[in-house]
């Protein structure tokens, strides 16, 4: 039961930080029809970023306020100088494109901070554990990234929701042509949408690097489950985004401890069958 | 579609070939081994771009074949002797296509993106299986001791272990497959292929099975890969979960494309300069401190190149407009001297279908006889498209029964009907925009003999070509057979849609709004044709130009909110009340004049 509990938890706490990455990937493609392989080296921005501005500042929290912002004008530029030439361009150029950003990318990565992992230390006054329901001790910074999680996840929710950039974000989720006919500058919203995925990875790569260590190659495992994520979800759709991400985390909690030597092709199998079964994802338009 | 290689590619390739026939004697082991790879990737890409290319699957997890392929070698291959590489590669290719032929079932269900993100997923699948997990050594490769050998009746013929028979071993392998690709790609079956690339609707209505096609595609391109991985084995010894990974799949493609995807010739260029590029960044001596980095050059070189030539170095060399070759010997199509032909019945019986709470088709019962022109009209959003798309199998009837002569085919796949003689075109144009006229109405005539396992057009030439000739005289587009369909205008383009259907041998046409925009000289033509091919055809005819369709049609049926409102010869509708009141009003004074 203390066993089942805590993978609970681990799981749905992973499945928040995937949703972070997991919700640009899908809004991007959603809007911009862009496939971006790019997008798992933007968390692993925010992991050394955390490492650096945390040994700067000396706090996590810090770190996040200046990382989201230097994160954003980031993405602005890439988007500004590669992805904005991909919109018009097929799937297979936008795959070639945006892999060799990730050799790029992890180039500089190990030309900066080189090959060591390195260690992020929790804060003094988040370390320790606390009991839950009087049954399992749980670790409090996870807590707090899971809570974190959910007030950016809900401030995104806010944003598509009840303001006039989120109309226009819905609105080119359900046809993008059309947005293009209505006279808005889409250049600007897609840089924005853009550059706003590339701060929710990055702040997940930002709070995520204390528990997980920062190494090169952080990002991959983190896009490519993010793009099962996207799969499961359905393209475009931010709470299709949510869910797949929370069965992915628990997916892959579970699949540690009951088939250890399996644990990502469970991840696998389960998109394999959403997609046999739904082929445009649980909240996708097929 | 696909033309054999112009003139100046065949004399590059050929220099090429003799290149690499020298490399042994003028270079070092090293550059051995170095061209060897090359060689061995390009088997890889080719088959890569077999997918990509020809059938339009992109699929990023390739490299599972390839690895499939070398992990085979390393389980045949016993701990201190040589495999035979007679048992040994075709063992390792069946493994790979039969592995193709299971992630492929799943995989060729879904399309675009998904297709991307399934393969990804299998192939990481794949890897993680064998990273994780104590199979050949896990994350850290496994070695194969003794390279395999040739060895028939007892007697060694190639001995993997020398580099150089290996080498020209590589180097005829890659010839051999280059080749049969282009022959492949040529065949019916690759033709068919090429046309799912451009409009795969569009091919499964002319009643070929586009799931089992493209499915035989990813086996064929997957036991090709395998072989490709079996021969990398065989250069190093060595085999790695990296193979698998999605890495390996991502320079694939990178290759495929660098050289220019669909081409089969663009990859061998793509994987010859992908590997001297990486060589060359990575050699300090040539470019000093940056080797450390190369990775970052060849990212930026790989973008740039995305940026300036998106159909690759093969998109370098294609001329323009393609050359209109002169005009060979066609049998005579002369609809004449054939007896008539009966075309198909078709009889519907409370034929319904709804989309939620809207019901666009409701409760249509409606005998068509053959050899008749039948028109349907009715105002828009009367469900006349929707009915036609039930009558197809494009959409799926909730309720009712379509009977096509004596037979149920109400819920069948598209191309199951079009198999039984049912043609249609569509409202929007809906052609193989790149390929010529003739090429068009040759994918159509091939679904004839629709079947996947067509390599040759054998005893079917004959007939197949005298169809064509005979549709392309009867649209009138004999004298554009070389144009390629794009540069068509929009009413040859409308009469190719037909030419398609005569090709197909469908023996009930559909056509919807076959007129439109067209002018009145055209018009007319096309009433008379549709006048003619009732002949041997059933014709069911879908038109907003009411003069055009009381001129041409036998029978008239009209369709009001989804319900049957009459159904009569046009001078018994024409004289109907309910008609004139429900729809005609507009008109009504008009036609009725």
């Amino acid at each position: 039961m203390d066993l089942v509990l805590t993978q609970i938890f681990n799981g749905l706490q992973y499945g928040l930080l995937i949703f972070l990455a997991a919700s640009g990937l899908t809004l991007v493609l959603g809007i911009m029809g862009v496939i971006n392989l790019s997008h798992g080296s933007f968390y692993m921005l925010g992991a050394y970023l955390s490492l650096t501005l945390t040994s700067l500042t000396g706090d996590i929290f810090l770190s996040l306020a200046l990382g989201i912002p230097i994160a954003f004008l980031f993405g602005a530029a890439i988007e500004w100088l590669f992805i904005r030439h991909l919109y018009a361009r097929d799937h297979l150029q936008q795959v070639l494109l945006t892999f060799g950003l990730i050799l790029v990318f992890n180039e500089l990565q190990r030309m900066i901070w080189g090959t060591f992992p390195h260690s992020v230390p929790i804060p003094s006054y988040l370390s320790g554990s606390v009991k839950i329901f009087g049954l399992m001790s749980y670790p409090v910074y996870r807590i707090a990234v899971a809570g974190l999680c959910i007030l950016l996840a809900l401030a995104m929710m806010f944003v598509i929701q009840r303001t006039k950039i989120g109309r226009m974000i819905r609105a080119g989720e359900s046809n993008r042509e059309m947005v293009e006919v209505l006279g808005i500058d889409t250049r600007l919203l897609f840089r924005f949408v853009f550059a706003a995925g590339v701060s929710l990875a990055a702040a997940g790569g930002i709070i995520a690097a204390p528990i997980e260590s920062v190494y090169p190659g952080i990002g991959e495992s983190v896009l490519i489950t993010s793009l099962v994520v996207v799969v499961i979800g359905g393209i475009g759709s931010v709470r299709g985004a949510f869910v797949g991400a929370l069965l992915i985390g628990l997916a892959d909690a579970f699949g540690k401890v009951y088939l250890p030597q399996f644990a990502s092709v469970v991840v696998y199998a389960l998109m394999a069958a959403v997609l046999v079964t739904r082929p445009g994802g649980l909240f996708g338009r097929a | 579609m696909l033309q054999r290689p112009r003139p100046f590619i065949v004399i590059l390739l050929i220099a090429l070939l003799v290149a690499a026939l020298l490399v042994p004697f003028v270079g070092s082991s090293y550059a051995i081994k170095f061209t060897t790879r090359v060689l061995v990737l390009a088997i890889f890409v080719i088959s890569l771009d077999f997918l990509i290319g020809i059938t339009g699957l992109v699929s990023f997890g390739h490299a599972m074949f390839f690895g499939l392929g070398a992990y085979s070698l390393y389980f045949i291959s016993p701990q201190a002797e040589a495999a035979n590489a007679i048992i040994a590669f075709p063992a390792a290719m069946l493994a790979a296509g039969a592995a193709a032929a299971i992630i492929g079932a799943f995989c060729v269900l879904t399309r675009g993106f998904y297709f991307i993100m399934v393969t990804l997923a299998f192939g990481q699948m794949l890897f993680s299986l064998f990273y994780t997990s104590r199979i050949a050594g896990g994350s850290d490769g496994a070695y194969i001791n003794v390279k395999p050998e040739v060895t028939l009746f007892g007697v060694t013929i190639l001995d993997f272990e020398n580099r150089f028979a290996f080498y020209y071993f590589c180097l005829g392998a890659l010839v051999a497959v280059y080749l049969l690709m282009l022959v492949l790609a040529r065949t019916p079956f690759g033709r068919v292929l090429q046309a799912i690339r451009w409009n795969e609707e569009r091919v499964g209505a002319l009643g070929f099975n586009t799931y089992a096609h493209k499915l035989l595609s990813f086996v064929f391109a997957g036991a090709v890969a395998g072989f490709a991985g079996v021969l990398y084995a065989t250069i190093d010894g060595y085999v790695a979960p990296d193979l698998f990974g999605w890495r390996q799949s991502g320079i694939a493609i990178m290759m495929v494309v660098l050289g220019g995807a669909g081409t089969l010739f663009g990859p061998i260029l793509g994987a010859l300069l992908y590997s001297a590029i990486e060589e060359v960044l990575k050699t300090g001596s040539w470019v000093g401190p940056i080797a450390n980095h190369w990775s970052l050059g060849l990212g930026l070189i790989l973008i740039a190149a995305v940026l300036a030539w998106p159909r690759g170095i093969a998109g370098l060399f294609e001329t323009r407009a393609r050359r209109a070759r002169p005009e060979r010997d066609q049998p005579s199509g002369d609809p004449q001297e054939e007896r008539p032909q009966r075309g198909k019945a078709l009889a519907v019986e409370g034929l319904t279908r709804a989309f939620g709470g809207l019901v666009a088709v409701n409760g249509v019962s409606l005998k068509l006889a053959p050899n008749l022109v039948h028109g349907i009209i009715g105002p828009n959003g009367a469900g006349k498209t929707t009915f036609v798309n039930l009558l197809s199998g494009a959409s799926k009837p909730t309720a009712g029964r379509i009977r096509l002569d004596d037979e149920e085919i109400a819920g069948r796949t598209p191309y199951a009907i079009a198999r039984r003689g049912l043609g249609r075109s569509y409202q929007r144009t809906n052609i193989f925009l790149p390929f010529t006229v003739r090429e068009n109405c040759l994918i159509a005539a091939h679904a004839r003999h629709p079947s996947p396992f067509r390599l040759r057009l054998g005893k079917f030439a004959r007939e197949e070509a005298k169809e064509i000739a005979h549709a392309l005289a009867a649209t009138g587009l004999s004298t554009r057979a070389e144009a390629v369909a794009s540069h068509l205008s929009h009413g040859e383009q409308r009469q190719l849609e037909i030419a398609m259907l005569l090709a197909s041998g469908a023996k009930l046409l559909i056509l919807d709004e076959p007129l439109g925009g067209m002018g009145a000289e055209e018009t007319s033509r096309v009433i008379a044709l549709l006048r003619k091919l009732s002949v041997n055809h059933t014709v069911v005819l879908i038109e907003h130009d009411m003069d055009a369709i009381f001129a041409a049609a036998d029978t008239l049926t009209v369709l009001v909110e989804g319900k049957l409102l009459a159904h009569g010869k046009p001078d018994d509708i024409r004289r109907d009340r309910a008609v004139r009141e429900a729809y005609l009003g507009r008109w009504g004074q008009e036609i009725v004049r």
